[in-house]
């Protein structure tokens, strides 16, 4: 197996999993903060904050994931 | 048949328009489908120019000042007669304005107004420049293949600016007190070895992640929608038609959605990164009284 195969089979594989790993973790916090919410009402606006900063803080790992793939997409070879 | 639509996929001429940008720098990775903007297609037409190859070497910059031109012309339109009763324009810069100013208050507090001036730029320019690839003929300067540039740009005058403000708070001593993870006692001074290596990465770190957020999530979403319509335009390749189907529009509201959270997202960690820097000292001032 050449290197470019093995990159076309691991790019996706490792996204997927990234992806997985995020899509836990997302759930998770959303999740927690939708039940924060529908308790507190009053509080939405800065529970939203952290949920959005938190949020974006677990999607940063699956963006690494992306920018490896695009940084590796181009020695696949066409 | 969906086969023989794939393969027509590399050889379809709008995105050989890419595939032909990506010739001439052998450096950059090729492959990403990208939809074509007013100075790729100049430079498939005339890439003997050196003026186009100029501006095709150039173009996210030339992108990003146009986004900052079109900005300041339309601030520059809506105060030029400010009134009491504002018309439709300051009406509504006068309402983004405030919004901002609100939302970084409620971070920062009522002192933090002050650093309003930057950060709500920063969301109005980072928002334009990621809408901006939306309008047919022009491309995102945060994304595509050299949006890295763009966003680490942004990024690293957030970082300046973070470790200016703070060095102006707390003082150089306090800024190294901040650094060592104030420490008071004999265990914690016994961890400062520990804890200094790990704050000093910790702020290296944040304006690289966050320009790497904000490059990945545009350049994902422009790529989402190159292909899209790279696959739109193969589905009637059989027919010869110079027209597509219009796969990608779902996609054009995933990518205001994206747009819009990404430019919040970098706004909010932004006016954290100060929140953290400026208000660590004032918490401990508090605790000791």
């Amino acid at each position: 197996m050449d290197y470019q195969t093995a990159l076309s089979l691991a790019l996706p594989f490792g996204l997927a999993l990234a992806a997985i790993g995020s899509a836990f973790g997302l759930g998770k916090a959303v999740a927690a903060a939708m039940d924060a919410m529908g308790r507190q009402p009053e509080a939405a606006g800065k529970i939203q904050t952290g949920m959005i900063i938190g949020a974006a803080l677990i999607e940063a790992l699956t963006i690494y994931a992306l920018v490896a793939f695009f940084i590796l997409q181009g020695r696949i070879g066409s | 048949m969906l086969m023989h639509a794939l393969a027509n996929l590399a050889l379809h001429p709008l995105l050989a328009v890419a595939e032909h940008g990506a010739e001439h720098a052998p450096a950059q990775p090729a492959g990403a489908p990208e939809l074509p903007n007013i100075i790729t297609l100049l430079s498939h037409r005339f890439h003997d120019v050196p003026f186009i190859a100029f501006l095709h070497h150039w173009e996210n910059v030339i992108y990003a000042f146009t986004v900052a031109i079109i900005i300041s012309i339309v601030a520059w339109a809506a105060t030029r007669r400010r009134t009491l009763l504002p018309g439709k324009l300051q009406n509504f810069l006068e309402m983004v304005v405030e919004g901002l100013d609100n939302f970084i208050a409620g971070i920062l507090g009522p002192e933090g107004r002050k650093y309003t001036p930057f950060l709500g730029s920063l969301f109005i320019y980072i928002w334009c420049m990621n809408m901006f690839g939306l309008i047919p003929g022009m491309m995102s300067p945060t994304g595509g293949k050299n949006g890295i540039n763009t966003t680490a740009g942004l990024a690293i005058c957030v970082f300046l600016y973070v470790q200016y403000s703070g060095l102006r708070k707390q003082g150089v001593v306090g800024y190294v007190d901040h650094l060592m993870g104030n420490p008071r006692s004999v265990v914690q001074w016994c961890l400062v070895p520990l804890n200094l290596p790990i704050h000093i990465i910790g702020e290296l770190a944040k304006p690289l992640s966050l320009s790497l957020r904000l490059f990945g999530n545009i350049t994902g979403e422009d790529v989402l929608l190159a292909a899209f319509v790279g696959l739109g335009i193969a589905a009637t390749a059989f027919l010869h038609s110079p027209v597509g189907l219009p796969l990608h529009i779902p996609f054009i509201f995933l990518a205001l959605l994206t747009g819009t959270i990404q430019a919040l997202v970098f706004t909010l960690l932004s006016t954290v990164y100060f929140s953290m820097m400026i208000a660590e000292h004032h918490h401990e001032e508090e605790h000791a009284h």
